[in-house]
């Protein structure tokens, strides 16, 4: 809507609810071409600004921080991480877990939001699911290097072998190993599929003509011709059909993990659902903390708008909730089954030595969302920043509770342990962060970071006046198809 | 041995050097300038041809009989030779495993009457002492400060100049002995050299029983109690079952009395300052500090004499008077006078070697009184008798050896510089005596001293001979050459005698003319080696009367100290004690010793001061906290382990660590005790002080340790009952089905098709009834299966690796806080991998490196493993072990002589368990299907049953009905633990039976009713 | 810019033509015209959209897509191969004994039958799209097309090709200018 409207606090703020009217979902006087122009403006930048190489450099050293630990780590052994007996799983796993979680907002707003239809999406998936592809490739790094034999990982591949042996298929880890390969590969797809019409504008934008082949071939010689537009609507239709299984599927295998040991406060069936509720919460929390720097660093404030940030702070709301309830649902089963072992595994944790974790986990997951309720928080960037930071802190630490306290102490009172990491796990989990950075910052530089083509979509130039024409409309959610019809 | 205590060691290098240095006896050694990498190379080389060497010596002497196999040898085959080794001057019985001449394992000589086919963790462990590459590898004379490498020879004419005619103003120290040769060699020594004088020493010795048996009987006896015999024993600071040279056979009478039977069993009565494995047995315990021991012994005689009108024999009536009040409110000493009352000529009275003697001769009396004598109880003749206390008499020697008038001392072995009491001053006596000779493995403390360093042999590899504890003749062969040329004691009190060089096998072979059917030598002696013992050697028992007038003389004494003030907080009590690990520090370089968890405590490569929790509580002390003991002048700073069932005031701690030139292992490790030792009071003292420091340091603890947070303090005390079933016998015979009422589950059920187990189908018993806790199975295991030696600091981090761990529970009073427990009870659980019918392990393992094989053992293929340590996780009982580094990268070419070659060394990032000693189990089927018959029952014997004292544990075949542990698991007793969770262990556990007067519930017994759905233990 | 000056500028012969290109700027505008072009009777005809414009496809009455059936099938199969795998390596090949558990188990299979399932759907799923669409192509006449460089930003085409048997380079440019588009321009093969 435009500047002159009474009821909006500024033009930027189309966060009101009318239901007489569609609330746009780009906001300022944009055409067609003017939102090609603040995309493409970005990739298109002369020269990089300093920020981004400050970011950059930054990003780099972290990230080749987490290489001299790996390093270190293989050539001397797990030994140099905090691990031991009982607890033989510590920071790395939680670390994998964390990832893995907020790799799936992406996929899922890409995938459940289309099906669901809701069209506010097209603004912040391109940037959601880039940022799962990165997470998933920062979780894909932990499993792999926290075996104690790096060098034959490849034993986890049903690969023919010098023992004649297969792999073991009644291991959760295999159904890991499955479960997030395929998840990265989907993902993969999926991100690429949708981003080939927009690197085609950026190509047919070319200046200089190493941009035009670089584009050009990442663009497959796309021509917008309909009759491609058709067939690629229906692909990217059955991919989201597709995914939206998967990313439940993902975290409730790795949910198993756990749910299928008899490790008590691990063995429980609540943990597929509370997983999957877990990661999509962290995942849009993940999503807010990069999406508020960035439409400000990149002036895409007319693109991702207040609304776009304010209904991610309801879906935070409600599953920040699904966390809390689940949170509570564990200790009634485990008063419940009348479990001696189970219950003190739960007693443990909110009171025993690990206390101080799980309480920063339910402050920062199940207290701080309940800001939410509130519209002044929810369009309020500063708090949303710091409630999702704070929302990320709280889910690493339900990883935390649930890995460490439960194997801390088990059946047997002889060995009980306490576990602490060593330098070696922090330095590498900050590590992962500069990894993930530096996948992020030349993303924002080199790649389209919102869906022109499915933004113009949703545009209401892209309207028509006679609605009886209207065709069918998937690939940016309108309702009436003619399929649907 | 090498180990890693930081990751900055990882580089080894120099300490590699250094070691190959030591164990390369050439003394272009001694003057290495700076190794330069071709030397470091020259080195390597060197000694991997000298580990080559070694491996393929054989004794000269071929006259060694085969113990297990008939002659004709195989390479390739072990083969077990028996042998001996000296401990606290009493001899022990080995069987040695020799792989291509190569000893590996020590093991106990079923034939010896001490060890029974058993052994103590430290006689297993001395193994290792053999392949130290500390072991001095040459004689040494210093002069001016400076070590000059000198030969054998050398050392012969230099001798033969100093020790001339009458040997005035030599003196000879040695370590008491039980050996004939060196006996003979001894006397034959003050025959030659009448005015040399021979001196005795041991910082650990039982010279009080000596004093005290000579002051009732009027001539030192060394007492004999027959447990198996005892329906009564009460200990009074006494520990039988692991501070005895006849350790094992006392443990394995005791667990013969205590096997269930209608007619009931033995009750064993404990007051001890704090806990020893002996009072983790106990039936009734009292935590007395050891200067209240006499008043609470005198307090008992009073009781049986006033109440029960026990007539003391009248030589010592006399006693009467010194007899005090008892200090205890509650029952426990009438009820223990009753008890002995009531099973009179049944009963035994013991009492420790660090009780004044006057305490032994009134137990004696009381024994005599009680009839014990010639029922549970038997004197022997104590050897030379004539001697003098080992303290007396090193107080004589530094006397004359400050006045100047010892010349030229020989020390053979000890190391009194070390281990002498502090108010003697040895060590500066020593460095002003001229001439000096130190023989030793090491070159430790008190060869820094001396003028001369002698290496010394190891047991396995020289000639000699020894008496057991009940005086029978146990023989010593060596199963290897000397690696570093060192001889043993007796050859060199031979060479002192001018034999040059002495033949230990001709010494040996002399003194058993003696002993030896003359007719036909050859045949005997060859007997005597091959069975190890001389059989009909034991001294007879002998008869004794009291003598009234030393007992009169006694009063006096006795009155005191049973008039002497308990210790308070503020004037607290300090008790020393022997080490159960490394003893009097003769181990402290024994890396598996070092890391063996104590009993009690649990603490590995340390020593600390034990102290009782409300104790600790009053003076504001945490588990770690240092404090500072000052005692006899000499303050010290000591960690403190909070333990129950310690007496009030008392702070408890152990001798032999804070060595400084024990080795690389043992250096700097713990505190040196000895510094608050002195010769007027060397078990403790009272009334010493002891600060805060402020300081604080991690125990290198291997089990939870005592104090904790509420939640977890109250969990562990609600499942000690569970995990470890305990009734006492008229409950369990009332109710046989007692045991498998301790929990309750629902019926369990599989979700598939229970698998078919034909064939042989191995498994497992534990008797935690006959268990105590003595940590032999531990260190058998890891002699068998070449695990590895983490250091001090990976156990911090909670790293050990031993497969079989000793679990130890206190049990206290429900609702009592950590800090409140002023007592407890103690049990053991020993625990390795049960190997589950349906292992946790196995399914989560990704590659299946841990599979079950068809005779029903959770195998762990280490080559397959890549180390995800899910199925560490995923284990119930966490028994399996992760290599976290690779342990066995630092070990010298000499070290690895000691592996087993039949267990696979694992490498870094692999986890490692307990399979049952699948090696065993593969060996004997072999041999049977070899000679195509079944395997017998019995046959298969995993290191840790091999080794049990008491026979706890039971292996064989669960398909078979007929076999030992068939039959154990039918018992009333047996049980699984964790049955719940449906893993159906291969290894079950026989119930504790306690037997407290008037009998009593079992601790934390669950409601009887409860629904009949329910399953109970005996699942699995 | 006048119509006539693109159109006469460039009158390649027959033979070296690919086709016409006319652009639009107004949605509403462009339905009408391919609505137009459809009736005429062209069959080798396209249009050129940067986003879905809905309708389009009715107006040039696209059959509905094979793809889903594709996609199907590879659901199928790689749902048949995750299950094969499973009883092939660790009950057939290489059994051995875990937990006491059976050999062959369906419900411990699920996971990874599941996953290689969607594996393989999407995977046909995207590269079915791009073979049905015949690309990657990287050389097509259009990119030289000078109007098509704006069909990915905020432009709409109507290609007609050459070899469209109604295709006669002067009536198809006097129908296209008839429709009002803002530029004809003729694409060299």
């Amino acid at each position: 809507m435009s500047a002159s409207d009474p009821m909006a606090r500024n033009y930027l703020d189309n966060t009101s609810d009318d239901p007489t009217r569609r609330a746009p979902l780009v906001v300022g006087d944009n055409d067609f071409a003017s939102v090609t122009e603040t995309v493409c403006r970005v990739v298109e930048m002369p020269k990089t600004p300093p920020a981004w190489w400050i970011g950059f450099f930054v990003s780099v050293s972290l990230a080749g921080v987490l290489f001299a630990m790996i390093t270190y780590l293989v050539t001397t052994g797990v030994g140099v991480w905090g691990l031991q007996t009982p607890v033989a799983w510590g920071w790395a796993i939680v670390n994998f877990v964390f990832w893995v979680g907020i790799g799936h907002a992406g996929t899922l707003i890409s995938a459940i939001l289309f099906l669901l239809r809701q069209k506010w999406r097209t603004s912040i998936n391109r940037f959601a699911e880039g940022m799962t592809i990165f997470a998933v490739v920062c979780a894909g790094v932990f499993p792999g290097i926290h075996i104690g034999r790096v060098w034959v990982a490849y034993w986890l591949a049903p690969l023919p072998n010098q023992m004649a042996m297969w792999p073991n298929f009644r291991s959760p880890l295999l159904w890991d190993v499955f479960a997030v390969s395929t998840y990265a590969t989907v993902s993969l797809l999926f991100w690429y599929m949708g981003m080939i019409p927009d690197l085609a504008t950026i190509r047919d934008r070319a200046k200089s003509k190493l941009r035009f082949y670089i584009y050009g071939i990442l663009s497959l010689g796309w021509r917008s011709s309909n009759r491609h537009w058709h067939r690629f609507e229906m692909a990217y239709l059955l991919l989201a059909a597709l995914a939206t299984p998967l990313v439940l599927s993902v975290h409730s295998v790795v949910s198993f993990d756990f749910a299928v040991s008899l490790i008590p406060g691990w063995h429980t069936t609540i943990f597929p659902p509370y997983f999957v509720a877990g990661a999509i919460f962290s995942g849009f929390a993940m999503v807010v903390t990069l999406a508020i720097p960035t439409r400000y660093f990149l002036h895409l404030e007319e693109v991702i708008t207040l609304r776009h940030l304010e209904s991610m702070a309801k879906v935070m709301l409600a599953t920040g909730m699904m966390v809390g309830l689940a949170y509570s649902t564990e200790f009634f089963i485990a008063w419940y089954s009348g479990n001696a072992y189970e219950g003190f595994a739960f007693l443990n944790r909110a009171f025993g030595p690990y206390a101080w974790a799980y309480w920063i986990m339910v402050s920062c997951n199940v207290i701080v969302p309940q800001l939410f309720w509130f519209k002044r928080f929810r369009t309020n960037l500063v708090v949303l920043w710091i409630a999702s930071v704070l929302i990320n802190v709280g889910m690493w630490f339900e990883r935390f509770v649930i890995v460490v306290t439960s194997l801390s102490r088990d059946f047997l009172p002889s060995s009980w342990g306490y576990y602490s990491p060593s330098i070696v796990d922090v330095m590498t989990f900050v590590g992962s962060f500069g990894l993930f950075m530096t996948l992020f910052l030349l993303f924002v530089r080199f790649l389209p970071i919102v869906g022109m083509a499915e933004v113009k979509g949703v545009m209401p130039q892209a309207h028509l006046k006679d609605v009886a024409a209207q065709g069918h409309g998937d690939y940016h959610g309108d309702i009436l198809t003619e399929r649907g019809r | 041995m090498h180990y890693w205590r930081s990751f900055d060691e990882l580089e080894q290098a120099p300490e590699f050097r250094e070691a190959v240095k030591r164990e390369f006896p050439n003394d272009e050694w001694d003057r290495l300038p700076p190794a330069t990498r071709r030397q470091f190379l020259k080195v390597m080389g060197a000694s991997v041809a000298m580990a080559g060497f070694t491996g393929c010596r054989w004794p000269k002497e071929e006259i060694v009989p085969f113990a297990h196999r008939p002659a004709g040898r195989t390479p390739g085959v072990a083969e077990q030779y028996a042998t001996s080794l000296e401990l606290g001057g009493a001899a022990l019985g080995l069987l040695v495993t020799s792989m291509d001449g190569r000893p590996i394992k020590n093991e106990g000589n079923p034939l010896h009457p001490d060890s029974l086919g058993a052994l103590p963790a430290v006689a297993q462990s001395d193994i290792l002492g053999l392949y130290d590459p500390d072991r001095s590898v040459q004689p040494l004379l210093r002069q001016s400060g400076q070590d000059f490498v000198k030969t054998w020879d050398d050392f012969a004419s230099w001798a033969e100049g100093r020790i001339t005619d009458s040997g005035a103003g030599v003196a000879v120290l040695v370590e008491p002995s039980s050996s004939p040769t060196v006996e003979r060699l001894r006397r034959r020594f003050s025959d030659v050299f009448p005015s040399a004088e021979v001196v005795e020493y041991a910082p650990i010795s039982r010279d009080a029983e000596r004093r005290g048996t000579a002051i009732a009987y009027g001539r030192p006896l060394r007492p004999h109690p027959h447990l198996d015999r005892a329906r009564v024993i009460a200990c009074f600071d006494a520990d039988p079952f692991f501070d005895h040279p006849a350790s094992i056979p006392l443990s394995r009478q005791f667990a013969e009395a205590r096997k269930p039977s209608p007619d009931g069993i033995s009750r064993l009565w404990v007051a001890e300052p704090s806990f020893t494995i002996t009072g983790g047995r106990a039936d009734h315990r009292r935590a007395t500090p050891a200067s209240q021991i006499p008043r609470v012994l005198a307090g008992l005689a009073r009781e049986l004499v006033a109440t029960h009108h026990l007539e003391l024999p009248e030589e010592a009536v006399n006693l009467e008077s010194a007899f005090g009040a008892t200090i205890f409110d509650d029952d426990f000493i009438p009820d223990l006078a009753a008890d002995l009352m009531e099973h009179r000529a049944a009963s035994v009275i013991l009492v420790g070697p660090a009780q004044a003697p006057e305490v032994h001769a009134l137990a004696a009396v009381l024994n005599q009184g009680l009839g014990a004598v010639g029922e549970t109880l038997s004197y022997t003749d104590a050897p030379d008798p004539g001697r003098p206390d080992h303290v007396e008499a090193l107080a004589g020697l530094t006397a004359r050896m400050v006045a100047g008038a010892v010349e030229t001392i020989v020390i053979l072995g000890g190391n009194p510089v070390y281990d002498a009491p502090v108010d003697l001053g040895f060590a500066d006596a020593l460095s002003a005596v001229p001439n000096s000779v130190h023989l030793s493995h090491f070159n430790d403390e008190t060869s820094r001293v001396c003028s001369w360093h002698l290496p010394r042999a190891h047991a396995l590899e020289a000639w000699g001979d020894g008496r057991s504890w009940n005086g029978t003749i146990t023989l010593r062969q060596p199963l290897i050459e000397p690696l570093y040329g060192g001889r043993s004691s007796a050859e060199v009190l031979a060479m002192l005698l001018g034999e040059s060089p002495p033949s230990g096998h001709d010494l040996v072979r002399e003194t058993m003319d003696g002993y030896l059917d003359a007719a036909d030598f050859e045949a005997s002696w060859k007997r005597a080696l091959h069975d190890g013992v001389i059989a009909d050697t034991a001294a007879p028992a002998v008869e004794v009367a009291l003598d009234g007038s030393l007992l009169a003389g006694a009063v006096a004494s006795l009155t005191e100290m049973i008039d002497a003030p308990a210790p308070t907080v503020q004037g607290p009590e300090l008790v020393l004690r022997p080490d159960r690990k490394v003893y009097d520090g003769r181990w402290t370089n024994n890396a598996w010793q070092q890391e063996l968890p104590d009993a009690i405590t649990k603490t590995t490569w340390d020593n600390v001061v034990e102290v009782a929790p409300p104790t600790a509580r009053e003076l504001g002390l945490k588990e770690g906290d240092v404090v500072e003991i000052t005692s006899s002048g000499a303050t010290l700073e000591l960690p403190v382990c909070i333990v129950p069932g310690q007496a009030a005031a008392t702070f408890t701690t152990t001798l032999g660590y804070g060595r400084t030139a024990a080795g690389s292992v043992g250096d700097g490790v713990g505190a040196d005790t000895y510094r608050l030792r002195s010769s007027a009071s060397p078990w403790g003292a009272a009334e010493v002080g002891v600060s805060r420091t402020g300081k604080s340091v991690a125990l290198a603890i291997t089990q939870d340790h005592f104090a904790i947070d509420p939640k977890g303090f109250g969990a562990r005390n609600s499942r000690i009952g569970i995990l470890i079933r305990e009734a006492s016998l008229d409950h369990f015979l009332a109710d046989p089905e007692v045991f498998h009422h301790m929990d309750h589950h629902p019926p369990l059920i599989s979700l598939w098709k229970d698998q078919k187990y034909p064939g042989e189908q191995w498994g497992m018993a534990i008797d935690l009834n006959a268990c105590n806790g003595c940590n032999a199975c531990v260190v058998a295991c890891q002699a068998e299966n070449n695990v590895p030696v983490v250091g001090r600091e990976q156990v911090i981090n909670q790293r050990e690796m031993h497969w079989l761990r000793v679990d130890r529970y206190f049990k206290t009073e429900p609702g009592v806080g950590p800090y409140e427990v002023d007592d407890a009870e103690m049990v053991f659980q020993p625990m390795t991998c049960v190997q589950c019918e349906n292992a946790p392990c196995e399914q989560v393992c990704p590659v299946a490196a841990t599979q079950h094989t068809e005779d029903g053992i959770n195998a762990m293929v280490y080559n397959r493993c890549i180390g995800t340590r899910y199925c560490s996780n995923n284990c119930p009982f966490k028994v399996r072990r992760f290599n976290f580094f690779n342990y066995h990268k630092d070990l010298t070419d000499t070290e690895q002589l000691q592996f087993n070659p039949e267990v696979t060394v694992r490498s870094r990032g692999v986890m490692e368990k307990c399979t049952y000693c699948v090696q065993r189990i593969q060996k004997v089927r072999i041999a049977a299907r070899n000679d195509n018959r079944p395997v017998t029952d019995g046959e298969i014997v995993p290191a840790c049953a091999q080794t049990c004292p008491t026979n706890a544990i039971a292996f064989g075949d669960l398909n078979d009905p007929t076999s030992e542990v068939s039959r154990l698991r039918e018992d009333k007793r047996a049980y699984a633990t964790l049955a719940e969770l449906n893993i159906r262990p291969r290894t079950q556990y026989l119930a504790r039976l306690s037997n407290k007067v008037g009998g009593s519930e079992p601790a934390h017994h669950a409601p009887a009713h409860h629904d009949d759905a329910d399953s109970h233990g005996k699942e699995g | 810019m006048s119509t006539e000056t693109t159109t006469l500028t460039d009158s390649p012969a027959e033979s070296a033509l690919f086709g016409l290109v006319a652009d639009f700027d107004k949605i509403d505008e462009f339905l009408d015209a391919v609505r137009k072009v459809r009736e005429a009777g062209f069959t080798e005809w396209d249009t050129h959209t940067p986003f879905v414009i809905h309708g389009l496809d009715a107006a040039m009455g696209i059959k509905p897509t094979k793809l889903p059936f594709l996609v199907f099938g590879a659901g199928l199969t790689g749902c048949a191969a995750g299950i094969g795998l499973q009883w092939f390596t660790n009950a057939f090949d290489y059994p051995f004994l875990i937990s006491g558990k059976p050999l062959f188990s369906l419900p411990a299979n699920i996971p990874v039958a599941f996953e290689m399932t969607i594996l393989f759907s999407a995977i046909a799923a995207l590269v079915g799209m791009l073979a049905f669409n015949g690309l990657p192509r990287l050389s097509h006449p259009l990119h030289g097309s000078r109007l098509m460089k704006r069909a990915t930003d905020d432009r709409f085409l109507i290609s007609i090709e050459a070899s469209d048997p109604n295709f006669d380079h002067i009536e198809t440019r006097e129908l296209l200018q008839s429709l009002g588009p803002l530029n004809v321009e003729a694409v060299e093969a």
